[in-house]
């Protein structure tokens, strides 16, 4: 199945599985109040602190399913043994991967909600949107190598 | 600076972008409800949010799709040497994709929030980048189907 694939979108493939799982994890929690050792925890109030995936109120989690079809299509296509292909796919997953890169990196910066912690979800989640752009880059240098 | 030097689908992309910017500053969504007044001061209330204002990452989505439908078409109109292979297909795709979400943001907008004028708008001027993408794809293809 993989000698259809090429390298880049093999690494685009894995970025993309490696997202979708990211996206089931905790990207943004928020601490329980903290009391000193020693001080009793007064009734009813809990000092665990909860979390969230990313599936919760943000239109970042839309754009990276998509990002992540548009990464797999290769491999699916594969998969099926589909005589289908489609000459755009490298160039969309590099650029639907760049712009993925930048709006997590802008979602754990400038719209992250004050007082929250970023989780380990929204790293992996930023790592595996690289590795999509890297691989989209790379598939798309490929095909322009495989064209001379 | 001449206009002439922009194809059809640079120029019609390059409009809807400009529109896009004008109404991201429109109210797009409501937030909150009635307002009570006690003693004549006047609390709550709903209060218009631009898209900008609006705590979503829709908003720099939407500044990239602007920014690849019109850095090309100002360098073409102001006579850069730059070439932007991928233009075409990253404006077609961006604002695709934008159309996408903000048809999403339609429907799922949070609870307590309501649609404005401005979200509209916005869809109409993003499906206006997205024609003019595909429109600079079919003209740099010569015809050719992607």
């Amino acid at each position: 199945m993989t000698g259809r694939l090429s390298q880049g979108q093999v690494i685009a493939a894995v970025g993309a599985v490696v997202l979708l799982v990211a996206t089931f994890l905790p990207w943004i929690g928020v601490s329980g109040p903290s009391f000193p050792a020693g001080i009793p925890v007064p009734q009813g109030i809990s000092t665990g602190g909860t979390s969230e995936n990313l599936w919760k109120g943000s239109t970042l989690d839309i754009y990276l399913a998509i990002t992540a079809v548009v990464a797999l299509l290769p491999a699916l296509l594969a998969l099926t043994d589909s005589a289908e292909e489609f000459s755009f796919v490298s160039a969309a997953t590099f650029l639907l991967g760049a712009v993925a890169v930048i709006l997590v990196i802008a979602y754990l910066t400038v719209d992250f909600p004050g007082g929250a912690e970023r989780k380990i979800g929204a790293y992996i989640g930023l790592g595996a949107a690289i590795v999509i752009a890297m691989g989209g880059f790379r598939a798309m240098q490929e095909e322009v190598a495989g064209e001379i | 600076m001449d206009a002439n030097r922009l194809s059809q689908g640079q120029m019609v992309a390059a409009s809807a972008a400009i529109a896009l910017f004008i109404v991201s500053f429109l109210p797009w969504f409501g937030v909150g409800g009635a307002a009570v007044t006690v003693g004549g001061t006047t609390i709550g209330g709903a209060v218009n949010r631009n898209m900008w204002e609006f705590e979503n990452p829709l908003d720099v989505y939407l500044l990239i799709v602007m920014l690849v439908a019109l850095v090309p078409a100002a360098t073409t109109l102001f006579g850069g040497a730059a070439e932007f292979p991928l233009a075409p297909i990253a404006t077609t795709l961006l604002a695709g994709v934008g159309t996408l979400l903000i048809i999403y943001q339609l429907f799922d907008h949070g609870s307590g929030a309501s649609i404005k004028i401005g979200v509209i708008l916005g869809l109409i001027a993003t499906v206006g980048i997205t024609i003019g993408g595909y429109l600079s794809m079919q003209e740099d293809a010569g015809g050719e189907r992607y």
